[in-house]
């Protein structure tokens, strides 16, 4: 899914990765998986939101 | 299929390069640092992380596991270099992170949006490695020596 150290075999913005927001403590963040957690207080209470909110 | 528990690493051993392979496991939470951003991958703890080594001698092996040990025990980032990054050419171990990995020794730079493809030596060219429940899937692999070891330091 993603490389690393040979980084030019990676195109970092064609990454299927979403902005979220996190409904408990509202820290915004990209992330790309299936669990997606709040990297700040570990909720599993985030929703995807879009770019311009 | 080849059997894999979270505590051991699978090492492939070619003539010009080795891969190891462990499971991603309980650690899933893995970060992506590029020089404008930061990105959180969330793994499942069946999915893997291969590590792909340019020289099959001892030190790059222990290089593999030291640098998926840092990985996935202490959670090093992922550090993503910008294109025709000097700092590129210089490293001896690449690695790769999700459900599937494929290995190409002919990849051009700037030339694969693919996120799966990972650099490899001759011998794993168009492998593909996929993590599945209890082990490890292979596709298109040759006669290369495989090593179940203990994931430890």
């Amino acid at each position: 899914m993603c490389s690393v150290g040979d980084a030019f075999n990676i195109e970092i913005t064609s990454l299927e990765a979403k902005f979220f927001k996190c409904d408990e403590c509202r820290n915004e963040f990209r992330g790309i998986g299936r669990k997606v957690v709040c990297p700040s207080c570990h909720s599993n209470k985030v929703k995807p939101m879009f770019k311009e909110e | 299929m080849i059997p894999l528990d979270h505590d051991e690493m699978l090492l492939l051993k070619g003539m010009e390069g080795v891969l190891g392979i462990v499971k991603a496991g309980e650690h899933n939470k893995f970060f992506l640092e590029t020089d404008k951003e930061e990105i959180l991958l969330f793994l499942e703890p069946e999915d893997l992380l291969v590590a792909s080594g340019f020289e099959k001698d001892e030190k790059t092996m222990k290089g593999l596991k030291c640098v998926l040990y840092m990985i996935r025990e202490l959670g090093s980032p992922f550090i993503v270099l910008p294109k025709k990054h000097p700092a590129s050419r210089r490293l001896k171990i690449v690695v790769s992170a999700g459900d599937r990995t494929r290995i190409s020794c002919s990849i051009t730079p700037g030339t694969h949006p693919e996120q799966d493809i990972l650099c490899g030596s001759d011998e794993f060219d168009g492998v593909e490695i996929r993590g599945v429940k209890g082990g490890v899937e292979f596709k298109n692999l040759k006669e290369v020596q495989i090593d179940r070891i203990p994931f430890k330091i």
